[in-house]
């Protein structure tokens, strides 16, 4: 039972960092019905971005670990939505009124590009981040020794999904996101001005995406320019889980295939655990084909 | 006065054509096919510095039978179709032997496009076994072999009166030979295996995997995969609290692993390694330290660099002794008449498959700053 309860909490720490990518694929569909396969690049850019600001600047030198790590998440989210709005004026905004199929092969694209960036800019060599920024105490829970760290990884994901669910559903951003996504043309006869809604979706996801990557560089504390593949293909198999295009789905879909994978490794092998994952996404998929909240998709986003 | 400029025209285009004939003759081609892209670039990129910087000194020092060495590099980016290409390409452009690559998977992909155009390829990161066993006659490895690994590993891991062995790899040819060959030691000699499983390798959490393996309570973990994993569960093994021994295989063999464990977890790590240059007691040795040093300004990532190093040095000494750059004469050169060649990684003889043949595996520790110890 012990164990039980430790596999859960490791699945929900990886959980919470699916999700967090999962929400940008999962946006961009909802109203570009596109499949941004450049995202999870956009993820190992956050990473990489963090590196170099806490290194340049020694923020957690100078204001202390967490309002540190606070200053410099709000910067790196910052600058991977610039990248992320850079991505779709450059290769998504001029395929606009192409076949669907253009903007995906150009996502593709991108994604090949942003890696190779990567690659040349900061090497081939794996990145360390410091590793004495973070406290590395492990808090007991119900007898579970958890360490305190993944604890704040999973809340700082929990509130960061949260707060971008009450904007989707509580402001008038928000809502103009969900009318773009149902129908762009009678949203733009509305007078919604879509182009601007498109720029906010990629100023969202990136953001969330380069959070996440963050978070991943503070806590396993090595990244490399190929990370973002292996997050990139979970994160969308999380959202397809979720059902696609759909916000709360995605952050189900994030914490469920955390939770499978680490339960499948614990009870089945540890070898079959992607397997499991995804003969479960296929199950799910015969029974549910728009995925487990799908349903929702052609009224919210 | 046309036909004049005709022909001095046409005489001007035969002789700049034969000059670049005459130059064409004058230098002998070694090819490198190394992954420069995808995920093992760093390994690449070092064995194309490496051979690069050998050539130089070489050219630098009078050539080769009067000529200077041109290498030609080939990026097979760590995937046997880039690798099948790549072979491709270095076959029609006129080198005499090939060096490389990393991996067992792209090597296969590329042997038989050279053995086919009949060139000399000296492999150093390639240590699957079946490789060896197909009778290419014109096939060579620096890298040790997989079954010479998994005696070493059992051994060790007797010696050191392991009794509950978990071990783990990560479903690649390589790891997967070697957890095999280990395995089936360990259980004619009765020690007990309390886990045998796979991870996925490139993740960043294994704290799922971690778990299950503290569940099986081994004495030691036989980690038969590559640096980056291996990091990562010395890491959070460590903040587990978990004090079990951990033992790699070769592949864990690069200070990345260091970096990426932190150096207190990374402390009393073991790994079994060819021996590295500079633990080798011999002035080349050394001397070919000092100019990476001096070059890149920073020591050679990964004994599989430095494998690519030795292919090379082996193909230049085989031209010259026989004179010949004719790939069958090298050949047989190598089988026949190397022997105990000072390499970069200790002596160098090659048996009749190609292998290289002596005792190559030594046991290495991590220390406490984080430097890596030949056991003795």
């Amino acid at each position: 039972m012990e164990q039980f309860f430790q596999q859960l909490t490791n699945g929900l720490a990886v959980g919470g960092i699916y999700a967090l990518i999962a929400l940008g694929y999962t946006m961009v569909y909802g109203v570009m019905k596109l499949i941004n396969f450049a995202h999870g690049d956009l993820f190992t850019i956050g990473a990489y971005l963090g590196l170099t600001v806490l290194l340049s600047l020694g923020l957690t030198d100078h204001l202390g670990p967490l309002a540190g790590v606070l200053v410099l998440a709000l910067m790196v989210m910052g600058l991977v939505a610039v990248v992320g709005v850079v991505l779709d004026r450059v290769a998504y905004k001029p395929l606009r009124s192409s076949p669907r199929l253009s903007a995906v092969v150009s996502a593709l694209g991108a994604s090949i590009f942003l890696q190779n960036t990567i690659m040349l800019i900061y090497g081939a060599r794996f990145r360390v981040y410091p590793h004495d920024i973070l406290p590395k105490m492990a808090v007991n829970v119900l007898g579970l020794d958890i360490p305190l760290m993944r604890i704040i990884l999973f809340g700082t994901s929990l509130v960061l999904m949260l707060a971008l669910y009450f904007f989707i559903q509580k402001t008038r951003l928000g809502t103009a996101i969900r009318a773009a996504a149902i129908d762009q043309g009678a949203a733009k006869l509305m007078g919604i001005n879509v182009d601007r809604v498109i720029m906010l979706v990629f100023i969202i996801g990136p953001a969330l995406g380069g959070a996440a990557g963050l978070m991943v560089g503070l806590y396993y504390g090595q990244v490399n320019f190929t990370m973002g593949w292996v997050y990139g293909l979970k994160a969308f198999t999380a959202a397809i889980l979720g059902g696609i295009g759909n916000i709360p789905g995605a952050m189900v879909g994030g914490l469920l295939l955390g939770v499978i994978e680490a339960l499948g490794a614990a009870y089945i092998s540890v070898a079959w655990k992607d397997a499991i994952a995804f003969c479960v996404l296929i199950l799910i998929l015969i029974v549910r084909p728009t995925g487990l909240l799908g349903e929702r998709v052609a009224e919210k986003v | 006065m046309k036909r004049r400029m005709v022909f001095v025209l046409v005489s001007l285009i035969l002789a700049l054509g034969l000059g670049a004939g005459s130059s064409l003759a004058a230098e002998i081609k070694i090819g490198v096919m190394c992954p420069l892209t995808g995920s093992w670039a760093s390994e690449g990129q070092d064995m194309k510095q490496i051979v690069e910087l050998l050539a130089d000194e070489l050219n630098a020092a009078g050539g080769l039978l009067g000529k200077q060495v041109t290498v030609v590099v080939e990026d097979d980016a760590g995937d046997p179709r880039s690798a099948a290409l790549a072979a491709q390409r270095l076959s029609t452009k006129g080198v005499t032997a090939v060096i490389g690559t990393y991996g067992s998977s792209v090597t296969e992909a590329s042997q038989n496009i050279y053995d086919e155009a009949g060139i000399v390829q000296v492999a150093t990161g390639s240590t699957a076994v079946r490789l060896s066993e197909k009778g290419l006659a014109k096939f060579f490895r620096t890298s040790p072999r997989d079954d010479e690994q998994g005696k070493v590993a059992a051994k060790t891991i007797m010696d050191k009166g392991f009794k509950n062995v978990a071990i783990l790899h990560d479903n690649t040819s390589y790891a997967k030979g070697l957890a095999d060959e280990t395995k089936a030691i360990l259980d004619a000699n009765g020690v007990k295996i309390a886990f045998f499983d796979a991870l996925t390798p490139k993740e960043q959490d294994y704290s799922a995997i971690l778990t299950n393996l503290k569940a099986a309570n081994p004495d030691v973990i036989f980690f038969t995969g590559y640096y980056p994993e291996a990091g990562l569960l010395l890491r959070q093994k460590k903040e587990m609290n978990w004090l079990v021994p951990m033992l790699g295989g070769d592949a864990t063999n690069n200070s990345d692993l260091v970096k990426i464990a932190g150096k207190e977890p990374a402390q009393g790590f073991m790994f079994l390694s060819p021996p590295l240059p500079q633990d080798l007691d011999r002035a080349d040795a050394k001397a070919f330290l000092a100019s990476y040093q001096a070059k890149f300004k920073a020591m050679p990532v990964s004994i599989w660099s430095v494998l690519a190093g030795d292919a090379f040095n082996v193909i230049v000494e085989a031209i010259a002794k026989t004179g010949s750059e004719d790939p069958a004469t090298i050949a047989s050169y190598l089988k026949e008449k190397l022997d105990k060649y000072p390499g970069l990684t200790g002596d160098i003889s090659f048996n009749e498959k190609g292998d290289r043949i002596g005792d190559l595996y030594r046991v290495y520790e991590v220390d406490a700053a984080g430097n890596f110890v030949l056991l003795p």
